[in-house]
């Protein structure tokens, strides 16, 4: 969500110290998903004090067989700034799905979206991640 | 299956279908996905998610946040609620059968606490009671209440009294035959709405008989007639009508001494 392993850590430190406040109130969140939901809006809010990804229509190609090998080509970081610089709720949508912990209920719940919406992100996610692997690693380097 | 011929919707269910299938715990997905499971577009999709989930599964995370969370317990499995349990199947199936059921043992020992000694006569008198025309019975025009001394004198029928909420009713005629069990039948034509009385023995104890006691009065129904029965001094009383309880229910409803 952030690409910046530090102000992960603040996010997640946050989020904790502000569970441990509810549950030292007698409130402990009820609702499994409150974590993610309460960090997911601290990175956004996070997200905003720093340097901000132009708003711009990216190229999209269709889904490679051979997406994999350039895949295993990236570092994890790269991955997580290329979703870091997506626009919300699309940078949720994609980052909560390669988490590959959440049910598809999950995701509609913890990034409030309708179904046709996630889809329609996820899909559009892939496709532009598509024509940026290409971009990056052209077919005739694999 | 191409991936042309899938369905708009399961076309865009499949851009969300989970990475690992233990995920994909929604009915409409698993559909989609069952639909489009040999198609090359998914399978392309597939493996394009499982190579860029393996990549942010690569990403490390910071001792002290695993010490905090351990990873296997990042999220809580979901709680079933009572509306998942009803919409289970299984215990859908069981709810409607143990329902059933239910109704069914509901249903007999209403009936049974219906049912009384002597039932059986009053439905068969019933049938009589529809059959019966005034012109064979002997005309007899008086109260209702004055007809067990008749009874007594004419045809030695001890206790063929009318109850008091019958009591004051004018009678047209009557007549006492044996029914097929050789029983003394007293047979009441009254002016209100054509009901009939009906006077008969209540049922014994064959081996010590006593008689079987009931309280109170009880319905019986039969062929669109209605009776409402009672027992005293060994006599069963039946008013019959063509009609329902609720013509009978005025009468017995009434408190008389």
């Amino acid at each position: 969500m952030l690409a910046d392993a530090a102000k992960a850590q603040e996010v997640f430190h946050a989020t904790l110290r502000e569970a441990a406040q509810q549950a030292a109130d007698g409130e402990a969140p009820r609702d499994r998903l409150w974590f993610f939901r309460n960090a997911r809006w601290r990175c956004l809010e996070a997200g905003e004090k720093g340097l901000q990804a132009e708003d711009v229509d990216l190229d999209q190609g269709e889904l490679a067989e051979w997406a994999p090998s350039q895949i295993q080509k990236l570092e994890p970081e790269q991955f997580a700034i290329w979703i870091a610089a997506a626009p919300d709720p699309q940078r949720t949508s994609l980052a909560l799905f390669y988490l590959n912990e959440f049910s598809y209920r999950d995701l509609l719940s913890v990034t409030e979206l309708k179904p046709p919406e996630l889809s329609k992100l996820l899909g559009n996610g892939r496709r532009e991640f598509q024509a940026w692997l290409d971009a990056t690693f052209p077919v005739s380097q694999i | 299956m191409n991936a042309a011929e899938l369905s708009r919707r399961d076309q865009m269910l499949l851009h969300c279908a989970p990475i690992q299938d233990e995920q994909v715990n929604d009915r409409a997905l698993r559909t989609a996905v069952h639909h489009a499971r040999k198609t090359a577009a998914f399978t392309t999709q597939q493996n394009f998610d499982k190579a860029a989930s393996a990549l942010v599964q690569a990403i490390p995370i910071p001792k002290e946040i695993i010490e905090w969370v351990p990873t296997e317990a990042f999220i809580a499995p979901p709680r079933r609620t009572w509306k998942k349990y009803v919409q289970n199947p299984v215990f859908l199936a069981t709810g409607i059968a143990a329902l059933v059921i239910a109704v069914i043992v509901v249903f007999q020992l209403v009936d049974r606490l219906n049912r009384f000694p002597g039932e059986v006569t009053a439905r068969r008198l019933l049938t009589t009671a529809s059959s019966t025309h005034s012109m064979i019975l002997d005309p007899v025009k008086t109260n209702a209440g004055a007809l067990g001394d008749y009874f007594f004198m004419k045809h030695r029928l001890a206790h063929y009294d009318v109850p008091p909420e019958f009591a004051d009713l004018k009678t047209l005629g009557l007549r006492v035959f044996d029914d097929e069990e050789g029983q003394r039948v007293a047979q009441v034509w009254v002016v209100e709405k054509k009901m009939q009385f009906f006077l008969f023995p209540a049922v014994r104890d064959p081996k010590t008989g006593a008689t079987k006691y009931f309280n109170g009065w009880r319905y019986v129904d039969q062929d669109r007639w209605t009776g409402v029965v009672k027992e005293e001094g060994g006599v069963c009383f039946m008013a019959a009508i063509r009609g329902s309880e609720k013509d009978l229910a005025p009468y017995v409803s009434k408190k008389k001494e």
